[in-house]
């Protein structure tokens, strides 16, 4: 006998999840709760890595010297050889070497005022400046995140290091909640940390036609005590510091929504099911088959699911949007990996949910439409 | 009886072993017709609905054989039951087993689409029946806005959607008021004789006897012929003579008990 088609003429499974509308939506918005603990928090991460290599990012530099070990700004200190500078510029491809000396440190408006924290740049490129002018010595150019949070502007009076500076401009899109770049000439730097003719770091351009991975070679065969990094290698480890901090973070999270997630779904799943029990039984009774009302179990958490995802990434959405207006240095960046690693999370959830009901759907006998409902 | 149907061979179902072992169906044998109208009666956990189940292929029997058309359904498989009761049978319940999620016409629908009928036709079909069943104005209402009868009436459609065979209907008037339980013996005994299908029903309501071709009686798990039983002239039930606890001869005429007790009420004159 041929096995036959059941046509979906009859949408059999959306009309068993309207029929309880207040229950579909419910477990539509738990999962969808579940699933945005999962996206925000990638995004939240994503979205400070993006600002915590924004310098990196712009400084234009195709290789970025530091002291040897040292592949990152955050986390570390790097202080290159008095003679590595001239020694980077001897190296055949370089076009310029630019030193910059960079400092953490606390951004103070008064003995008792406010404070944030700033990664310190003197003496290197500064970004666009949304207000003011660049840094002379004794003045800083701070983040605007910062500056609002501070309640500074251009013409202020901060103090870092001990030392008082005047706020020259403004330049946006460095902050993050691990801090920001504030800007300084390098005279002003080396003044305040004590420390004349000290680099950091140097920002290395190539020549035309130099590649940029073969200088960063050379210059590390070449000059002793350094280690050159390219500039996307160097922002790369930058967000790895990020993601070493918050890789178990995440995890915990993932593990969290996918829990919520399973039970949310499964919950709803099953007791969508007990409720279909009688239908299920009629249905069987009239030729559905075991696989037919297994698939249509499926369908429905899987819908369940995929509706909470699509609620999910609508929200996630509206927090990155709406998250940076109540706080400048909160940024949620929605990257299409996380996306995928929330749909895959999805799936398990929807997997996982379906479990139960499925095994209580396969026990329903076809006989069972013969019992009383009263 | 026209050509058979429905044959079967020793039937008999077994729940359970030991001392929780019941005999729920013994031995049973029987033909059907084209066309037959079958009415099985019987007490309360006689066996009726386990038979009924068995007969629609929803229920595997411990032995014997239900040969329909030469295909002894007992040996089909799980995968090959589902299509076989979707195009050869129908099903009327007591509670009319509705979906509640479906309206009235989807209801009619779904049973096509489990045999295979999709789209225009199905939605055709289902249109036609509910329209002849004088349910035009209620095609697209939810199930649960009809009344007991138009219930039933959605019900024998779904049944008949697929043109089968044979149509099972386990109590199909208990739950309709006189009018409507008549009008469900009409319809009924219209698709026996119009269409030559034939109708196994199971059922306490004696006016079902009235549209039956043969009433059966179930007891015990064996099935006797209404005609060769007797009633106990004390309880009324129905007592097989050749297995009655208690006789009398009274005038002539052998009276049979149901029990001891009720022979002694007879000649005690109480009852």
């Amino acid at each position: 006998m041929t096995a036959l088609q059941f046509s979906s003429s009859v949408p059999l499974a959306r009309r068993q999840l309207l029929a309880r509308r207040g229950r579909t939506l419910a477990g539509v918005i738990g999962i969808a709760v579940a699933l945005l603990l999962v996206l925000a928090l990638k995004a939240i991460f994503a979205g400070m890595e993006g600002r915590l290599t924004a310098f990196i990012d712009g400084t234009g530099a195709d290789v970025i010297v530091a002291q040897e070990g040292v592949t990152t700004m955050h986390m570390t200190q790097s202080a290159l050889a008095a003679d590595a500078m001239a020694a980077i510029a001897r190296v055949p491809g370089v076009a310029s070497a630019q030193g910059i000396i960079y400092k953490g440190a606390f951004v103070e408006t008064g003995p008792n005022g406010r404070s944030g924290i700033v990664g310190l740049v003197g003496g290197g490129p500064v970004p666009d400046l949304v207000e003011g002018r660049p840094p002379r010595p004794g003045e800083i150019v701070l983040d605007r995140a910062l500056a609002n949070q501070l309640g500074v502007d251009e013409g202020a009076v901060v103090q870092v290091l001990g030392t008082r500076l005047r706020v020259s401009g403004q330049v946006e899109g460095t902050a993050a909640i691990t801090g920001s770049f504030a800007f300084v000439a390098r005279a002003t730097l080396e003044q305040i940390v004590n420390a004349p003719n000290v680099v950091s770091y140097a920002l290395v351009r190539a020549r035309p036609g130099t590649d940029a991975d073969e200088l960063a070679i050379r210059i590390n065969q070449d000059v002793t005590g350094v280690t050159a990094s390219t500039r996307a290698s160097f922002a790369r480890s930058e967000r790895s510091v990020v993601g070493d901090m918050s890789t178990d973070i995440v995890r915990a999270m993932i593990l969290i929504g996918f829990v919520i997630g399973v039970a949310v779904a499964g919950l709803v799943a099953y007791s969508q099911t007990l409720a279909q029990q009688r239908d299920y039984g009629v249905l069987r009774a009239l030729g559905l088959s075991a696989r037919r009302a297994l698939s249509l179990v499926l369908v429905q958490v899987a819908t369940l699911v995929l509706a909470g995802f699509v609620l999910a990434l609508g929200l996630v959405g509206l927090l990155a949007l709406v998250l940076p207006m109540l706080s400048p240095t909160l940024v949620l960046s929605i990257r299409m990996e996380d996306v995928l690693q929330a749909a895959s999370v999805a799936g398990a959830v929807a997997l996982a949910a379906a479990l139960i009901p499925v095994l209580h759907v396969v026990r329903v006998e076809p006989a069972s439409v013969f019992r009383r409902t009263s | 009886m026209s050509d058979v149907l429905l044959t079967i061979q020793g039937l008999s179902k077994i729940f359970g072993e030991g001392e929780t072992r019941v005999d729920a169906v013994r031995a049973v044998d029987l033909e059907l017709g084209h066309g037959e109208i079958v009415l099985v009666m019987g007490p309360s956990g006689s066996g009726k609905t386990t038979l009924l189940s068995m007969l629609g292929g929803l229920l595997r029997p411990t032995t014997g054989e239900i040969l329909i058309d030469g295909v002894d359904i007992a040996a089909l498989s799980e995968r090959e039951l589902p299509s076989f009761r979707a195009t050869r049978f129908g099903f009327i319940f007591q509670d009319f087993n509705l979906i509640a999620a479906l309206t009235t016409r989807e209801n009619v629908e779904v049973v096509l689409n489990l045999a295979g009928v999709g789209g225009k036709m199905a939605n055709e079909r289902a249109e036609e029946l509910l329209v002849a069943l004088g349910l035009a104005e209620r095609l697209d209402f939810d199930v649960e806005q009809l009344s007991g009868g138009e219930k039933q009436r959605v019900a024998i459609a779904r049944a008949v959607a697929n043109r089968p065979q044979l149509i099972f209907a386990d109590e199909p008037t208990a739950n309709l008021d006189s009018a409507h339980g008549a009008e469900t013996m009409r319809l009924l005994r219209q698709l026996a004789k119009d269409e030559g299908t034939t109708v196994v029903i199971v059922s306490h309501d004696e006016r079902l006897r009235e549209i039956a071709d043969r009433v059966l009686w179930l007891e015990d798990g064996q099935l006797k012929r209404l005609e060769a039983l007797v009633r106990d002239p004390v309880c009324g039930m129905l007592v097989d003579p050749a297995k009655a606890p208690a006789r009398l001869e009274s005038d002539g005429e052998t009276l049979y008990f149901c029990s001891r007790g009720c022979r002694k009420e007879y000649e005690e004159g109480s009852f």
